[in-house]
């Protein structure tokens, strides 16, 4: 800014928290790994680093892990792609018209408020263990994010900003292409971020319960098997997932309202 | 004159995280004289804020003397007092409990709190609002409960950092005389920092221009306009031949 | 623009409170929509079975909301619902006061210090986006399928929202505060007792209501997959017994505990915030 802020910077201040946090996550496996130097390992109850690491080398090069991540994928994609459409629809006709949001905010409310997913066994025994059943898990939890951002991005449309449109004689595509849709997509985007957890837990909850395939049927069949290192890996591989995802997400909104900075 | 507050070479660099330092102060002299009105007028970010928090006690400069009453200066205490620019109230606490804050801090017992800030609130004509929140006064009156916050603790300087900055322009023509008012009775020392030349010119004793960053004092001018003041003498030749002088010396500091 | 806005809500509160007339029926109006709505819903899911000739295979899949209210109502008259809510209540009360617990320190650790935040916040990141459902195989095998299984996920489960909100809340503090406390000579203990905690407490509170809704979750899923007794377990059996009814019973229950403590969580929001203009988010 001015010639008496001096730009020169050691590189270790500059990326401080980076290096802290590969730090830490080094120590952390560090001292797993190091634990077992003095307690005794027990392979059917821990697992290690090291272990870890070569089963999930082993179910990559087998191609399993990909196999498995491919099965829960699809109904991961039709249940999620049902609950952008639907959800987004639907919050959007609450926050633009009143009554409606009248109407159905109690209903909405106390079925977020509800535990869904404790409804997984009916919607398993009803529509079986294949694709349908496990979709429409995924789609149940993933809806509501989309609906609730949806009506609040609505709602939160500046009515100054409409009516300096307006004033400049914008017609009603300007309002939708220039105010609406920048203003409420951060929003829908925002709410894609939280609809993500809680799709993977839609998988989880559909393959943990029974299924024959899948990412979350082989975490727990590795679990019944006591083959720790390849649970850990698999647990590890949707650690992944959902960080990519999510954080994904999250560079996603950075980049594309970088006027949204700070929330 | 004898200085009451005095500082001498006081130098300052910050040095914040993920950026590079910056030198706030550098080689400042200041004198203030005891029951003093002084402002300091100068371009953003030359340091004149920096200055009253280093007064305050709540930065310490890198090199420098710093004395008041003669003692060198070390740390936070009640013989001084900051009225912020954005109010500072703690929006958790009623009027009466944030005038009180510096008492209570002192240790001082519920009764003896009220017995001070009972008169004060008064003084800043909020009485009735004694429970109200911070969110439910208008801007002036918020700045009246900095201003009785601060003196609750009786200091012997008031340091107003941008006091009437957030105000709107009436509200604060009222604030200056009413502060007007209050130093006249009170016999306080003012350090009182503003961006505005007239404000500046029309409250003080005498009126610094601080040049850009790092800031130093680049000239002081004598404000000998009688006093009580009255609005009208905003008007007069004098006080536009001085406002006139004082913009000279701050315009060449000012950079868009 | 900003204030143009709270000048539209105040001229809309104004004219709400100014004309009676009117303001009946404006009040009213949600109150009556959503009910009005609800009560359409529960009269189609009642009506409709009985219209539509469904297969008697289908047809095990269907219940009605009078079935439902009198198979809650035989639970609770017989008192046969109270052991398996009592282990689903205990689990979740313990997991959510440990998260509560841990939580609340480490958020106001790592909201005050750079090196912890920066050291912590690669695993915070890592278990806050991956669903603590994952780990659930693993904590079967360690804890058995009892009551400590069932706390430990909870835990897991409630922990982030409630350490994340009082991490941004302690962050967030305003520094000008701290300077005022700190220009009256106020120690540390000052700054966080005058300051920092007040500030934090909205956003606690908020943390507190997603984590109430994770830790329900959490029970869910615990006893669906690995508990011997409990609610979710109730339901389990229900469903492979296909007695809908009960298992839209035990919904029921596991809605109106996750409610009833957000209406308290609620309360307490409203106490603790009356010196704000409105109530804060913040997830």
């Amino acid at each position: 800014m001015s010639d008496e802020a001096i730009p020169r910077q050691s590189f270790t201040d500059k990326h401080r928290k980076v290096l802290l946090g590969g730090l830490a996550v080094a120590i952390f496996l560090a001292a797993w790994q190091a634990v077992f130097l003095v307690v005794p390992f027990n392979k059917l109850f821990v697992s290690k680093p090291d272990l870890i690491w070569d089963a999930l080398v082993d179910l990559i090069v087998s191609g399993d892990l990909m196999r498995d991540l491919a099965i829960s994928a699809v109904p991961f994609v039709y249940g999620f792609s049902a609950a952008v459409v639907v959800g987004v629809a639907l919050g959007i006709v609450m926050g633009w018209r009143e009554r409606v949001s009248y109407a159905l905010d109690p209903i909405m409310t106390i079925f977020y408020a509800s535990p869904l997913v404790a409804l997984a066994p009916l919607v398993i025994v009803f529509f079986g263990v294949g694709v349908s059943g496990k979709a429409i898990i995924i789609f149940v939890l993933s809806v509501f994010p989309f609906i609730f951002n949806a009506q609040a991005g609505v709602r939160a449309v500046d009515r100054l900003l409409i009516n300096v449109v307006r004033s400049m004689g914008g017609t009603e595509r300007d309002l939708y292409l220039k105010v609406i849709v920048p203003s409420v997509l951060p929003y829908i985007v925002a709410g894609a971020r939280i609809a993500v957890g809680r799709g993977l837990i839609g998988i989880l909850v559909g393959e943990f319960f029974a299924a024959s395939e899948g990412i979350g049927y082989a975490i727990a069949r590795f679990g019944d098997l006591f083959a720790l290192d390849r649970m850990f890996a698999c647990i590890f591989a949707i650690m992944v997932i959902a960080v990519v995802l999510t954080e994904g997400i999250r560079w996603a909104e950075r980049a594309a309202f970088p006027w949204r900075v700070g929330q | 004159m004898q200085a009451y507050i005095s500082g001498r070479n006081v130098n300052l660099t910050f040095r914040p995280p993920n950026r590079g330092p910056v030198r706030a102060l550098q080689n400042f002299d200041i004198d203030i004289g005891e029951g003093e009105f002084l402002s300091i007028v100068g371009p953003s970010g030359c340091g004149k804020s920096t200055f009253l928090n280093v007064l305050l006690g709540l930065i310490k400069p890198d090199s420098g003397d710093i004395r008041m009453d003669g003692k060198p200066l070390a740390g936070p205490g009640t013989d001084r007092a900051m009225v912020f620019q954005e109010f500072g109230l703690l929006p958790w606490r009623t009027v009466q409990a944030n005038v009180e804050l510096g008492l209570e801090l002192k240790g001082m017992s519920s009764d003896t709190r009220r017995e001070v800030s009972q008169p004060l609130i008064e003084m800043i004509g909020l009485s009735g609002f004694e429970g109200h929140f911070p969110h439910e006064l208008s801007g002036g009156m918020k700045q009246r409960v900095g201003l009785a916050r601060a003196l609750a603790t009786d200091p012997n300087v008031l340091l107003m950092d941008e006091p009437f900055a957030a105000l709107d322009a009436q509200t604060r023509d009222l604030m200056q005389v009413e502060l007007l008012r209050i130093w006249q009775t009170a016999k306080k020392t003012v350090l009182f920092v503003t961006h505005q030349i007239e404000e500046a010119i029309y409250l003080s004793d005498r009126v610094m221009v601080m040049t850009k960053r790092p800031g130093r004092a680049k000239k002081i001018f004598k404000i000998d306009l009688p006093r009580p003041r009255d609005y009208e003498m905003r008007v007069t030749p004098e006080f536009n031949e001085l406002k006139l002088q004082i913009w000279n010396e701050l315009k060449d500091e000012i950079t868009v | 623009m900003t204030d143009i806005r709270a000048l539209e809500a105040d001229i809309a509160q104004a004219a709400d409170s100014g004309a009676p007339g009117r303001s009946a029926w404006y009040r009213l109006e949600p109150a009556i929509l959503g009910t009005a709505s609800i009560a359409v819903l529960l009269v189609l899911w009642e009506v409709l079975p009985r219209l539509i000739t469904m297969s008697a295979g289908t047809k095990l899949f269907f219940t009605t909301p009078t079935q439902i209210a009198g198979t809650l109502w035989r639970l609770f008259a017989t008192g046969t619902i109270w052991t398996p809510l009592g282990v689903s209540a205990s689990g979740f009360a313990l997991g959510l006061g440990l998260s509560i617990v841990v939580g609340l320190p480490l958020g106001v650790l790592i909201g005050r210090s750079r090196t912890l935040n920066a050291m912590l916040d690669p695993f915070i990141t890592a278990f806050n986006a991956t669903p603590r459902l994952v780990f659930l195989p693993l904590l079967m095998l360690w804890f058995g399928l009892g009551l400590e299984m069932k706390i430990v996920i909870v835990f897991i489960g409630a922990l982030f929202p409630i350490l994340i909100n009082t991490y941004e809340g302690v962050r967030n503090a305003d520094k000008t505060l701290i300077n005022v406390v700190r220009s009256f000579g106020a120690s540390e203990w000052d700054v966080a007792r005058l300051v920092v905690v007040p500030n934090a407490m909205p956003y606690i509170v908020a943390g507190l209501r997603l984590a109430i809704g994770r830790a329900v979750l959490g029970v869910v899923v615990a006893e669906f997959f690995g508990s011997e007794s409990g609610l979710g377990v109730m339901m389990v059996q229900a469903a492979g017994r296909y007695q809908v009814d009960v298992v839209f019973s035990g919904l029921i229950v596991f809605a109106a505990l996750s409610l009833a403590m957000t209406a308290m969580v609620q309360v307490l929001e409203s106490r603790l915030s009356r010196w704000r203009p409105q109530r804060a988010g913040g997830e």
